[in-house]
């Protein structure tokens, strides 16, 4: 696959699934590299700001639920942030994270596995789009 | 018991908690969880979401669930749920442009930039009460395959530019960014920012914010005269925050949201009678009724916000956890309070009987 930034690497894992993320998480540590926790995981919110359309002006619209971990994987650190409550799966995208910045064994499972993550994210919108496709509508004007 | 006029009761308080909790968690039916109160009633757990102000599907289904449906004390359990957690940032500036929509429908324009689209909606169709005896028998359904969304499909053009093009709209765009008001961390009052009446009706309650809309029409103040919808929109919006490392910005994720925009005819002896103004409206989840009345009460605001009582209305009555726990508390003893009342009838009675009239005592709240 076409190398990913590391924001696109975040993103990508953000949204990638528990299971998936926690297997290769194990696999990563499985040689017992040295790991240490930085941060969390931990559960909180992250408040989503607006810049609306009228006047440009910025308003808080509420909070979204969000966990966050940071760990140092042989020296270099990982972070990650997904929405929801699932700590365990934001520690394992954490992982994920340092084992690509340490260009370890599995940073290409990893970069695999973001691949993955961005096909199902555009089947699932083309999915998406076939079940509003047949909703597009034009009501014609009384004259 | 916390009320300060009484206490005691514990063994009571908590055998009726006791029988609120067996008859909900032990009632003669299948368990529902989160997933099913989710699928099945997304608009109520979308309306908990926005009320609560917290977007998590699961924790206003579980607060639904608790309430026993009554979205109002869901949307205490999850504020309150919220209050115990830290915030880890505050999300890059959203571009509402960005929503990939859902639905999209332009009351105002039947051709708009980018098409009309329905989306999951019964508003045109009768409201025919169903009871089947079950489950309705499965169809099976398999779109066609429609040609690849375009992003003009994805993301249609604002109907708010199509009137600034036509320059059909007084323009209030600001060359300064004020930082917005933090609702959960001061109370807005008035006069406040734009941004903090942005925020109490986005967290606001839903149906406070919609009879304050009809207010606005047929109530004695009419703030809001024309009725005339731009953009009615459903969609995801991208969270983005910065990564603490490269200082870039990361999407973790998406969240639903509603969005309106209210066309409003300016008709005022100081207004640009040549041209319209626009009213904005965005809340969590799908919820037109509440971005419609935010989108035309944003514009009421600012034209009749601070010479009628509206700005004080929107900041101080539309929020349910106040409404309602002031009503709620009602409920609670208020043996001490009443008695003194009573006290000062017998009072004024017996000063009546004695001879001279004596002032009438001031305050007669009941708080």
């Amino acid at each position: 696959m076409t190398e990913v930034s590391r924001e696109e690497r975040c993103g990508l894992l953000a949204e990638a699934e528990p299971d998936e993320l926690r297997a290769l998480a194990d696999q990563c540590l499985a040689d017992g590299a040295d790991v240490r926790v930085l941060v969390g995981p931990e559960i909180g919110f992250v408040t989503a700001q607006v810049r609306e359309p009228v006047a440009a002006e910025r308003f808080l619209l509420g909070d979204v639920l969000a966990s966050r971990a940071e760990v140092e994987l042989a020296g270099h650190r990982g972070w990650a942030m997904r929405l929801g409550d699932d700590r365990a799966s934001a520690l394992a995208a954490a992982v994920l994270d340092a084992e690509v910045e340490a260009a370890r064994p599995h940073a290409a499972d990893v970069a695999e596995l973001c691949a993955r993550v961005a096909r199902r994210r555009q089947e699932r919108e083309a999915a998406e789009w076939a079940e509003l496709a047949p909703t597009v509508v034009e009501f014609e004007e009384l004259t | 018991m916390g009320y300060s006029g009484a206490r005691g009761g514990l063994e009571a308080i908590l055998a009726a908690e006791d029988l609120v909790r067996r008859a909900r968690d032990h009632a003669p039916a299948p368990w529902a969880p989160n997933e099913q109160i989710t699928a099945r009633f997304r608009l109520a757990v979308d309306r908990v979401m926005g009320e609560a102000g917290l977007y998590h599907a699961d924790t206003s289904a579980a607060a639904l669930r608790q309430a026993e449906g009554d979205p109002l004390e869901a949307a205490h359990l999850v504020r309150a749920h919220r209050s115990t957690l830290p915030r880890l940032a505050v999300s890059e500036p959203i571009d509402p442009d960005e929503m990939v929509v859902l639905r999209r429908i332009v009351p105002a324009f039947r051709e708009p930039d980018g098409p009309q689209l329905l989306g999951r909606t019964t508003d045109y169709t009768g409201r025919l009460l169903e009871q089947p005896a079950g489950p309705p028998p499965r169809r099976s359904h398999t779109p066609a395959t429609p040609p690849e969304r375009t992003e003009t499909q994805r993301r249609p053009g604002r109907f708010l530019d199509l009137l600034r093009k036509l320059d059909l709209v007084v323009d209030h765009r600001r060359v300064d960014d004020p930082e917005p008001f933090d609702i959960t961390r001061k109370p807005a009052r008035p006069p406040a920012e734009r941004s903090a009446a942005l925020a109490s009706m986005a967290r606001a309650e839903t149906g406070a914010l919609v009879a304050l809309w009809y207010r606005s029409i047929l109530g004695p103040d009419g703030d809001i005269h024309e009725v005339t919808l731009g953009e009615v929109r459903h969609g995801r919006l991208p969270l983005r925050v910065r990564h603490p490392h490269t200082g870039n910005p990361v999407r973790v994720g998406e969240f639903r949201a509603t969005e309106a925009e209210a066309i409003e005819d300016l008709d005022g002896a100081d207004e640009d009678r040549s041209r319209f103004d626009v009213g904005y409206g965005l809340c969590f989840g799908h919820n037109e009724r509440k971005a419609i009345a935010m989108a035309n009460l944003d514009v009421a605001n600012r034209r009749f916000g601070r010479t009628g009582p509206l700005e004080q209305l929107l900041l101080l009555t539309t929020d349910g956890l106040d409404s309602a726990g002031f009503l709620e508390h009602l409920k609670l003893p208020h043996y001490v309070t009443f008695r003194s009342m009573v006290e000062r009838k017998q009072a004024m009675r017996a000063a009546a009987e004695a001879g001279p009239r004596v002032a009438e005592p001031a305050g007669q709240e009941c708080r």
